[in-house]
């Protein structure tokens, strides 16, 4: 199970919007047989990617403390 | 029938008439003028409000009198919301009030507002224009509330229930009460650094009073401020104010923002499933034009290659119709003879027939014996 990591937010969005344009032109016959294999893979990766983000995973809550000097840092919250 | 049969006691009686007060108006406001304010050692509240016409008994019950600050002096003018009902021990009509306000007060109150009001609205934070859309699918999320509150403990839920890959940051703060706006603008500003999508600020349900901080002119600017898309959800479903005006979108309650911030993942599960197959479909479709395609080019092969053979052979016939044409046999079919000498020479010239040599004529069928004289 992948959880995304922090600082890839868009990146779901982003595979999905690219994953429906694969789709797109893959659909649309103006296309040669190698391009399409081309596109093809690239789409499986993507689908592949999305996949894993959403996978099943478990909300995680956390907490932003700032240290005296002025520090983020994260805290785990009980519940 | 006579009085003793159907005779109601004192207490049917007002407890009758309770109900009737009670079911009758609901919750309402009043405006009147406070006479003779008595706050009685439990904490409760007992004074009259009139005008000029009339006068109702009210109490104000310890919980509702502790928010209300201090007893008002007599003569002051105010609103107070309650319900009218029927104190049966003594008979007496009564107005159990909730709230209180003086309506000098008020005014004031609804002058600032409105002074707040006009300096977002002059800086254009209030512009539809300056709405952001959320983003579709948000991983990582901000929430500015309070940390024991009912607001994350809802957010949470739903996120769980739609969109599991999120992470939540409480970013914790006092949302009403004496502090609340500072705390607001500080949290607010510390969103800006952290590495969210979408920010989440808000109060539980419950109380209605108190949405001060929320109406505050420095929380509505740190709001606006933010760089990511804002949900606001204070938790009120009736008054609206300025951070809903001025967050990218309003939402009633926490619950209902974690709604409008989170896809459902099954929605979204599903759309990727569906891009899936049409990604396999799209493929097997290209290869089976393509396959088609060779089919057909094939076809086209044999097709110019049969015209080749049909033109070779009716070129062929041609040049073999020609070629019998130019046939001495032909020749000599129409008539004409070939005279050869016996060793087979063709004769072309008088010179070739001195007198008396024999030579042999070959006609189409065959040769003739003959000499020249």
């Amino acid at each position: 199970m992948t959880t995304p990591p922090p600082g890839k937010p868009a990146a779901l969005a982003d595979e999905l919007a690219r994953l429906e344009e694969i789709v797109r032109r893959l659909e649309a016959d103006d296309l040669d047989l190698d391009a399409a294999l081309a596109l093809f893979e690239q789409g499986v990766a993507c689908l592949r990617s999305a996949r894993e983000r959403l996978a099943a995973a478990e909300v995680r809550v956390r907490t932003v403390l700032e240290d005296a000097n002025g520090t983020l840092r994260l805290g785990e919250i009980d519940g | 029938m006579g009085p003793a049969d159907e005779v109601l006691s004192i207490s049917d009686l007002t407890a009758a008439a309770r109900t009737v007060l009670e079911g009758g108006l609901g919750t309402v406001w009043v405006r009147g003028e406070v006479v003779q304010c008595k706050v009685h050692g439990s904490g409760h509240w007992y004074f009259t409000l009139r005008d000029s016409a009339a006068q109702a008994r009210c109490a104000m019950w310890r919980t509702y009198s502790q928010r209300a600050g201090r007893p008002p002096a007599d003569g002051t003018e105010v609103f107070a919301q309650g319900r009218p009902t029927l104190y049966e021990a003594k008979g007496e009509f009564q107005f159990v009030v909730y709230r209180l306000l003086s309506t000098a007060g008020v005014g004031d109150q609804q002058r600032g507002l409105e002074r707040v009001k006009a300096a977002l609205d002059k800086d254009g934070l209030f512009d539809a224009s300056r709405k952001r859309p959320l983003p579709r699918y948000p991983s990582r999320v901000a929430v500015v509330t309070s940390r024991d509150g009912a607001a994350l403990h809802d957010i949470v839920i739903v996120a769980r229930n739609r969109w599991p890959a999120a992470e939540l940051l409480l970013v914790a703060s006092r949302v009403q009460g004496e502090g609340a706006a500072g705390d607001l603008v500080a949290a607010l500003k510390l969103v800006n650094r952290l590495r969210v999508e979408l920010c989440i600020v808000g109060r539980g349900g419950g109380g209605r009073e108190d949405l001060a901080a929320f109406n505050d002119e420095a929380v509505c600017r740190a709001l606006a401020a933010v760089r990511v898309p804002t949900v606001s959800a204070v938790g009120h479903e009736t008054d609206v104010t300025f951070a809903d005006l001025v967050a990218d979108l309003r939402a009633p309650t926490p619950s209902a923002a974690a709604e409008l911030a989170f896809p459902d993942i099954r929605a979204v599960r599903r759309l990727a499933g569906d891009l899936g197959a049409r990604l396999a479909g799209g493929l097997s479709r290209r290869t089976r034009l393509a396959a088609e395609r060779l089919a057909r080019t094939g076809d086209r092969l044999e097709v110019a290659l049969t015209d080749t053979l049909a033109r070779g052979r009716h070129r062929a016939d041609r040049l073999a119709a020609q070629l019998d044409a130019l046939s001495p046999l032909r020749v000599l079919q129409r008539g004409y003879a070939v005279p050869r000498a016996q060793d087979g020479r063709v004769l072309r010239r008088l010179a070739d027939f001195p007198a008396g040599r024999p030579f042999s004529l070959r006609v189409a069928d065959g040769d003739v014996p003959a000499h020249a004289d």
